[in-house]
């Protein structure tokens, strides 16, 4: 027997809203693979690398240059 | 052929409208993370709308029609201006920009430490700092859907996290980027993410 899900209060506002048709899915489903390599969030790795340059942090080095 | 019993997994499929919660994370995550390029333009382009006429079908058919008539070099452009640039980038990507200061701790230090809590934690791939709205939409999308090793989140551990990391930081964050003069495209994505919020918000407080 298939278990239907129950009609609580935020399905209804989630479904009411939009939510829940094939619309959002339908154009993420082949999205770049880029937000997951960049991205994701990986479990903890055993050791960090810390924190390397990217094109913010080197704009906020030269922000704080006098 | 080595037979190795591994245990069973049983998953359970998620309500249509936590995955399409899921989505929009991963929507707006990866287009926080970069510029879209023309793979995902043509999707956006090409997708339904959603019905009825509140907040976030609205936002979503100006995304979609925008879509339509950007291409990825443009984007990449614009993306560029509005947070890289040269100088300050007249729009911050960083939640710590928009959440009051109402603890000790750096908001990057506890985003650090819930995630770990929560068996996440930054790839080493990876070089943006936590607060960074990408990784912690990314983070959401996470917590919603499961992956990155882990099932999806209890509703009130996605609340708790939400409300710590997010609730404060992404509608200003909208705001500043529906509001500033080098958006185009991303004025699109501001109105989507300001609605998003608001509906995660407002869902958040419902049983």
């Amino acid at each position: 027997m298939k278990k239907t899900i129950p009609q609580t209060n935020r399905r209804k506002f989630l479904l009411g809203a939009g939510l829940g048709t094939a619309g959002v899915a339908a154009a993420i489903a082949t999205r770049s693979p880029l937000a997951t390599k960049q991205a994701e969030v990986a479990p903890e790795p055993a050791q960090q690398e810390g924190y390397r340059a990217s094109p913010h942090i080197l704009k906020y080095y030269k922000t704080t240059e006098v | 052929m080595s037979a190795v019993a591994s245990p069973v997994q049983v998953h359970r499929p998620l309500p249509p409208e936590e995955a399409a919660r899921g989505d929009l994370y991963a929507l707006l995550a990866r287009l926080l993370v970069g510029p879209p390029d023309d793979a995902l333009l043509g999707h956006l382009a090409a997708a339904e709308r959603l019905p009825g006429d509140g907040a976030l079908a609205r936002a979503w058919a100006g995304l979609v029609d925008a879509s339509k008539a950007m291409d990825a070099d443009a984007a990449a452009e614009e993306y560029e201006q509005l947070f890289v640039g040269m100088g300050q980038s007249p729009v911050s990507i960083y939640a710590a920009s928009y959440a009051s200061a109402g603890s000790v701790d750096h908001p990057r230090v506890r985003i650090q430490r819930d995630l770990a809590a929560l068996g996440l934690g930054r790839p080493a791939t990876v070089t943006e700092p936590e607060d960074h709205l990408g990784g912690l939409l990314e983070a959401m999308r996470v917590l919603v859907k499961g992956g990155a090793g882990r099932e999806p989140a209890s509703l009130e551990e996605q609340k708790r996290f939400h409300e710590a990391h997010l609730a404060a930081a992404w509608p200003g964050f909208a705001a500043a980027l529906g509001a500033a003069r080098e958006a185009n495209y991303y004025r699109h994505v501001a109105a989507l993410c300001a609605a998003f919020a608001a509906l995660e918000a407002e869902s958040f407080k419902l049983d």
